[in-house]
């Protein structure tokens, strides 16, 4: 629908002298002005504690990320040191971007230790398009989406991670954990 | 002859620091700064040194160094030598009209009379305008030198509005000059000692107009039409890189604090400061000793003087960064339109009155 504006509304000579909004919007802005001059000009100085200004100072400061934002995947380590990973390559099968590498590793009689590990776990992040197909598809909870955003490089070929670089301990990703059994739990995977 | 010779050469050297040194690069800093915190933003704060940012104050010594550096570029087909000098055309009536703007009144120093203003001419205020014009001359010339099509149709945005606000400056003038009675910008800023003797009270309709002016004059917004970046590119200096850009650059912030001192010395009573005569403050400091109690004063003249001025620079900042752009056309409508009759009426007013009064 077509939006009309109202051009006959007969204005006061006050009014088209365009003087009273110029002074409310100088008001405005030099309001604006004093509130943060003095809301954040201590804070910078170091003599206040909070700052009255909402803007994120990004590098030094960053901003609380919700629990569902897909940032670079990350392979979960246990409480016994090793990666959840059993290298069954489901999600090496679901990537779209053919950005996961994996060797497994296969027990060869030792019946203490795990039956089926990943040798060799890589992830070229400058391929992987964080889409989270990994995520769901990993049915041993080992892989996850983090909230670390913060991985752009130089070096394109130092952007393929190897399975230490990717490890994180499994406590840092409690939320998420919690966060993939209530979103993929519903279909019973 | 010597001791007046060192004394002059004192006030080039404090002018040319204050405006060129020191405003000039700071004012890019404010004006950053300003408007980010106008608009609830950080503003520039990367550049440092030894990790020591100082509240992105380095970005201004950044901007020279990278200003010094850049590669000079004459397009191909400009005129070589009209490319050059337009620069200097431009930034030199800007720091020259200094030289009759009295930051200060007379003191006896040790039994030298000094008059804080660099060439106490009769005519100054006359001088002013007749400096502030040749700066069209350069913005004139880039226009047609650089052998662009946006240039040149900055420059004659540029020439028709400063030709067509000039006309209004100067007649908002004539009522300061009816009232003071003197084109000495010095015996005009001595006479505003009273507070309600300043310009202010005196041209309320005048002030708003010699302002408004003054600001069309400088090509900031509300009035950058001949730079208009969505219309223009960059207006008139549109190919110029490197220092003479700075110029360029540095003239319009000059000109600010030219305007920001002008406007001080003709309607917000110059140096003097409001319901305390330097009388009384000079009595107040009596136990220093005349000359020192006299230095003393000196210094706070100055120093509110340029408070002054740092008021006003501060003023236009928020209105460029408070209004939207004018339409050519209505830019054209305001100057002819609205401000010469009204400047016009303002002499006719302020003759009736200073005849009713005498």
């Amino acid at each position: 629908m077509a939006y009309f504006v109202d051009r006959t509304v007969k204005m006061t000579w006050w009014e088209r002298s365009y003087l009273p909004e110029i002074i409310r919007g100088m008001l405005i802005t030099s309001r604006h002005f004093f509130v943060n001059l003095f809301g954040f000009v201590p804070f910078f100085l170091g003599q206040k504690k909070e700052r009255e200004i909402f803007t994120v100072y990004y590098p030094e400061e960053m901003a609380p990320i919700p629990i569902a934002y897909r940032g670079r995947p990350v392979l979960a380590i246990n409480e016994d040191n090793l990666p959840n990973c059993v290298a069954c390559g489901l999600c090496e099968a679901a990537c779209p971007a053919y950005c996961i590498d994996i060797v497994p590793g296969e027990n060869t009689g030792k019946q203490n230790q795990v039956e089926r590990w990943p040798k060799e776990f890589t992830i070229d992040y400058a391929v992987c398009i964080f889409c989270g197909n990994c995520e769901e598809a990993c049915p041993e909870e080992a892989i996850f989406m983090s909230d670390d955003y913060e991985i752009p490089m130089l070096d394109r070929k130092k952007m393929k991670f190897n399975l230490e670089q990717l490890s994180v301990p499994i406590e840092k990703l409690k939320d998420r954990v919690e966060f993939t059994r209530k979103m993929y739990g519903k279909w019973n995977y | 002859m010597l001791l007046e010779l060192i004394i002059t050469l004192v006030k080039v050297f404090f002018i040319i620091g204050v405006t060129v040194v020191f405003f000039a690069p700071v004012l890019t800093w404010v004006e950053r700064k300003q408007s980010a915190i106008m608009q609830d933003r950080v503003g520039a704060n990367r550049a440092d040194i030894l990790g020591f940012t100082a509240l992105g104050l380095f970005h201004a010594i950044a901007d020279a160094i990278k200003m010094f550096t850049k590669e000079d570029f004459i397009p191909q087909g400009a005129n070589r030598f009209l490319h050059t000098l337009s620069p200097i055309i431009a930034v030199i009536p800007a720091i020259l009209t200094f030289a009759v703007v009295p930051f200060g009144g007379q003191y006896e120093l040790w039994g030298t009379k000094v008059n804080l203003v660099i060439s106490d001419l009769d005519v100054g205020l006359l001088f002013v305008f007749a400096i502030a014009s040749i700066a069209t001359y350069g913005y004139v010339i880039s226009g047609w030198a650089s052998n662009n099509n946006w240039s040149l149709l900055g420059s004659m945005r540029t020439a028709s509005q400063m030709i067509s606000y000039e006309v209004t400056m100067g007649l908002t003038i004539i009522g300061v000059l009816m009232v003071f009675g003197s084109l000495k910008l010095t015996e005009i800023g001595a006479a505003q000692e009273d507070f309600l003797s300043w310009g202010f009270f005196m041209q309320p309709l005048g002030f708003f107009m010699f302002l408004t002016a003054s600001i069309a004059e400088n090509k900031r917004i509300p009035f950058d039409a001949p730079e208009a970046e969505s219309e223009l590119v960059a207006g008139y200096f549109t190919e110029y890189s490197g220092l003479k850009f700075g110029m360029f650059f540095m003239s319009e912030f000059i000109e600010m604090v030219t305007i920001g001192a002008i406007v001080t010395v003709l309607f917000f009573g110059a140096w003097h400061i409001p319901f305390l005569p330097s009388a009384t403050l000079l009595s107040w400091l009596d136990f220093l000793g005349t000359n020192w109690a006299n230095l003393v004063l000196m210094l706070i003249h100055i120093g509110v003087f340029f408070a002054k001025v740092i008021f006003f620079i501060w003023f236009q900042m928020t209105i460029r960064w408070t209004l939207p752009r004018f339409r050519y056309d209505q830019i054209m409508k305001l100057g002819w339109k609205i401000l010469l009759p009204l400047s016009l009426a303002n002499i006719l007013i302020t003759g009736i009155v200073i005849l009713a009064i005498n």
